[in-house]
This record gives C-alpha cells, structure tokens and sequence, in this order.
C-alpha cells in the first residue's frame, strides 16, 4: 500500500461517510430557511442580515442567495453526485468489460502495433456531451416524473454512450493476452474456452479494470459538470421565468457548480466551496489511480536506458 | 471493408448519421403531467423529410434567432472564423507544445512536475476555466489590475489571451502524456541502449532514434487529441461568451417556435468541417516534422 493509494482512499471513504451520515450531524437541515432579518442590540445599534451569508460560525459554509445552507446542500447532493458516478462506472465496465473480453477472444486479427483507426473516427468531432445534450436538453427542463427517475435516464444514457470506449479499450487487452504462451499451454492440456476466459485472462485483465474503474468515476464526474454548465442537472432542472433562473432539484455538486456560475465577481463562495468540494472528490480517485498505477507499475515495467 | 468503398460511403454515412442524431429532442418527448418517456419516431422521421425537402427550397437554410429570421449562410461566416481561430490556434500551438513537453517528460526525473501534469489533466475542462477565471478576479481585487478579459463581453472586444490559454493547455496536456508515456516505453527497447553503446549524443539518440518511433502513436492519437479539443470547444465558447460556432448552435438551438431541427444539423455539419480541415492540417505538420526528423 502506498501513500497516494492511502490518501486517496481516506478521501473517498470519509466523503461517502460524509454523504451517509452527515446529515445527522449537520447544524441546518435543507428546509431550514435564513430570511431577511433585523435585530437592534442593547446599544441601539442594528444589524441588518440578508442572505447570502458569508461563511461565518452559524453557517460554516455560508448560505446561498434564497437562504439555505450550503452544508445541508452539499450533503443532500453528495448522494447523487457520489452513487451516480459510482453506479455508471460499474455498469460500464460490466457492459464494456464482457463486450470486451467478448469480442477480443474470438476476434481473428492480430493486434496491431499502432491502432488502426477506421476512418469514421471524423465523428470524434461530435463529442460525447452534445451527444448527451441532444438526447436530454428535450426533457430535462421542469419535468414532472421524480429526480430518481431523470437521474436513472441520465445515468443508462451516460452508461450506453460510455460502453464502447470500454469495450475497445478492454478488446485491445484481451487480443494481446490471447496471444500468450500461458493460453496456448492451457489451450494444449485441454482447456475450454469458459476456463480459459476464467482462470487466465480475467485474472490479468483485473488491473486494468480496476484502473478503468477509477477513470471512468472521473469521466462520468467531468460529463456530469460539462451538463451542468450548459443547465442540464443530474436528476432534471427546475426552470424559473422572469427572471430566468435554473436550479438543480437534486443539489447535486456539479449542478451547485453550474447554477452558481453567475457568482464569479461578488458572493463567491456560492460558486468556491460546490467547486472545491467537487474537486477534492476528483482529486482523491485521481490519488486512487496514481496509486493502482504505482503498484502494478513496480511489479511488471522495465527500465529506461536513459 | 477495402478502403475505396470505406472513403466512399464516409460521405453519405456521416451525414445519415447527424441527420438521424439531430432528431433526439424531437423523438423523446417526456408526458408534461406523468413524466413518463414517450418516442415519437413518426415526427423524427417527418423532420427529416422537411429538411431535405428545405434543401431545394433553401427553407432549411433560414433560422430564426428570437422571432427573428436569418439566413444561415449569412450569419454563419463570423461564428466560423471565430472558431477556426481559436482551434486552429490551440491545435497547432497545443500539439507542438504537447509533443515537445512530452519527450521533455518522458526523459526528466522531475517527479512533481509530473504529478502537477496529471492532476491538471484529471480535472474537467469547465473546471479549469473556472480556476482561470478565478485567478484573474482575485488578482483584480487583490491589486487592482486586471491582467486579461475574464470573458467576452462585446463582440468588438473579445477576450483573446484566457480562451487561447485554454483551448492551448488542456489538448496539450493529453498530449504531453501521451508521448511522455510512449517516449519512456521507447527508452527500454534495445535498439536505444546499442545506439548509447555506439557513443551517440543523448539528445541525437531522442530525437532520431525515439522519438521516430514515438510520432505514429502521435498520429494514431490525434483523432482522440481533436475528440479533446472539440469537447471543450463547447464549454469554451460558452463560459468565455465566445461568438463561435458551438454558441450559435447552441443559444439559437431552441427559438420562439421551438426545436430547430434544420440549425442544428447545418451547425453540426459545419462542425465536421471545421473538424476535417484542422485534423488534415495537423496531420500535415506531423508530415513535415517526420521529413525533417526522419531524413
């Protein structure tokens, strides 16, 4: 175990704690509401409070514009923002990984030095998020069905338009483990394919899956912000009129980021503390998969020679 | 698929394609009061029809921005150079600087300055932006003097430095991983340690004996390093209030009689272009460098 796997995962452990339990602990729950308010003290003196609130010892992390704090909101988004991401990277590796491993052990090519690209990657030019953009922008502005269910639409279309990069990534692999000398000696003693599959190609595919793991938690987390910036929230978008106004309905972080966009110049912890937390978050699976990549790197990698 | 017919149904394919893609807000309908999914593919279909049938008619080359009628050819030429600019720019600028620093990384022992790449490379494009634009407020509340346009706010007075700085490091920072990855897998082979043996200069042998064999990932890579630079495009334009390409699609994409279909698809289209001209001039300097490099 090495530093930067450690760090990593306390960061991620104590946010999920955070997100399960820390409501119980929070000073404000999310319906606690901080109006406008005015108190004369015994001097004569008045104070006059309107929200946001900055940062202070009642709000440790301020309240937004309407009056709620931003604790409560964090930690009511934390949920979708920490279990989607989590959920689409399983179900992508699930998808991908068995397309993968599918496709690489009965596909007849050898695998080729450079990939070579076929020549409809010119669609790279449309990139994943207007993909995801079209499909969304017609249904995600004041729906009627719950957030759970605009968060479950986002989440299989996230996993759907995901899948193939796995699946290629994971074909590639396979291919070139096929092509070793312990699978032809199982291949000789008689092995079937299930075993061979089983026992000797998943088991070295393992690394690599558990590094996508961690990758595509990061991917799905940056589509979910891009969405976001464009007024597309996870769980659907409450839109106001006059003035027009879109609100996340979840709380989830990266639509905290993307409704709070407009703070840059004046209340800027609206729009800091949504996008530090967001960031520590990125942070520790980035520790995570440094620190994946430091152990597998010690065991197999050779030297440069300069 | 030989190549001939692969080159030949690339046209009509990629057309099909952003034609069928540019239905989605029509087809997938939500019910207003259940809020449960409804596909209606008759009135995707019939959009399509329309907008061929506007082909002739040049119906699918007008738009309306607001209640506004425009026609798409004359509104299109300022968004295009806009983004050509900026993409060209950071493409260029973003590969050389990705694949100098990444022989640079490949062949350093710097540890942290590694570790500050990737980190930079993990986090989201809007994030990056974001930080940039914090950055510039701070140091303007801080002392008073504001070092670059935090965004647009005219089209007369665009912001110019901020945007290029980002269109440059987030596409180069790919990169620098990239070759900086591939360059220290060249460095093992065995060819590198015989040209040592032979005496050879330890810059010689980087630059004509691996990194050589390093541009060919690079090329295969570039469809990914464009897939990069045209995914933040977007984000780009949008938070640096940007004319381009992408916010004209984007802002006029819903206008006072709804979903546009026949401006999306021509937006997208001219996307592509922009696409084919920047990969083919990328693809040229690599040509270049490869000649110079190589021979």
């Amino acid at each position: 175990m090495n530093k930067s796997l450690l760090a990593g995962l306390l960061i991620i452990v104590l946010m999920i704690a955070a997100s399960l339990f820390g409501q119980y602990f929070a000073p404000h729950s999310l319906d606690e509401h901080q109006g406008v308010t005015y108190v004369v003290d015994g001097n004569g003196d008045g104070d006059l409070t309107v929200p946001p609130i900055a940062p202070n010892k009642q709000y440790p992390l301020g309240t937004d514009k309407e009056g709620y704090d931003m604790l409560a909101k964090l930690l009511a988004g934390s949920k979708y923002t920490i279990f989607v991401s989590l959920v689409i990277a399983i179900s992508r590796l699930l998808l991908g990984g068995t397309i993968g491993l599918f496709l690489g052990y009965i596909s007849k090519a050898k695998p080729a030095r450079t990939e070579k690209l076929p020549i409809w990657n010119i669609l790279n030019g449309i990139p994943i998020f207007i993909i995801v953009w079209m499909i969304m922008i017609g249904i995600t502005m004041n729906p009627a069905a719950s957030p759970l269910y605009m968060t479950t639409i986002l989440a299989v279309i996230l996993t759907l338009v995901g899948t193939p990069t796995v699946a290629s990534t994971m074909k590639e692999k396979t291919m070139i483990l096929r092509e070793k000398q312990f699978i032809l000696s199982a291949k000789s003693i008689g092995s079937g394919h299930f075993t061979i599959i089983r026992r000797h190609i998943f088991p070295h595919l393992l690394e690599s899956f558990l590094i996508l793991f961690v990758q595509e938690i990061v991917l799905s987390l940056s589509l979910f912000g891009q969405l976001a910036i464009f007024n597309i929230f996870v769980g659907g978008t409450t839109q106001y009129f006059d003035p027009v106004q879109y609100v996340s309905r979840t709380n989830e972080w990266s639509g905290l980021i993307g409704q709070a966009r407009d703070y840059l110049f004046i209340y800027q912890w609206v729009l800091f503390i949504p996008l530090v937390v967001y960031i520590v978050f990125i942070l520790g699976f980035h520790l995570i998969s440094i620190g994946l990549e430091q152990t597998y790197k010690q065991k197999f990698s050779k030297v440069s020679h300069i | 698929m030989p190549k001939a017919l692969q080159i030949t149904l690339l046209v009509p394919g990629i057309l099909l394609f952003v034609l069928l893609f540019g239905m989605f807000p029509v087809v997938l309908q939500t019910d207003h009061f259940e809020g449960a999914l409804s596909f209606n593919w008759s009135g995707g279909f019939s959009t399509i029809a329309e907008y061929m049938k506007g082909m002739w008619s040049g119906q699918s080359f007008q738009y309306l921005s607001g209640k506004t009628e425009h026609s798409f050819w004359d509104q299109i030429g300022s968004s295009f150079s806009v983004t050509f600019f900026y993409i060209t720019v950071g493409g260029l600028i973003g590969a050389t600087l990705g694949v100098l620093l990444g022989v640079y990384f490949g062949i350093s022992r710097i540890k942290w300055l590694k570790r500050i790449l990737e980190l930079t490379a993990v986090m989201p494009d809007f994030v990056i932006v974001l930080l940039l634009q914090f950055l510039i407020v701070f140091i303007a509340t801080e002392t008073g003097y504001v070092i670059f346009d935090v965004a647009s706010f005219s089209t007369d007075d665009p912001a110019i430095a901020l945007p290029l700085i980002s269109t440059i490091i987030i596409p180069a920072n790919y990169m620098i991983r990239n070759v900086a990855l591939h360059m220290s897998n060249t460095l093992t082979e065995d060819y590198i340690n015989f040209a040592k043996a032979r005496g050879l200069s330890k810059r010689y042998i980087i630059f004509y004996h691996a990194l050589p064999n390093v541009l060919p990932f690079v090329k295969a890579d570039l469809h990914k390093f464009m897939g990069i630079l045209f995914g933040n495009l977007f984000i780009f334009e949008y938070l640096f209030n940007l004319g381009g390409v992408t916010m004209f699609v984007f802002s006029n994409a819903f206008a006072f009689d709804g979903y546009q279909y026949s401006l999306v698809v021509n937006g997208i289209l001219t996307l592509l272009l922009l696409y084919a001209i920047v990969y083919s001039l990328l693809r040229l300097v690599i040509f270049g460098a490869e000649k110079v490099i190589i021979r």
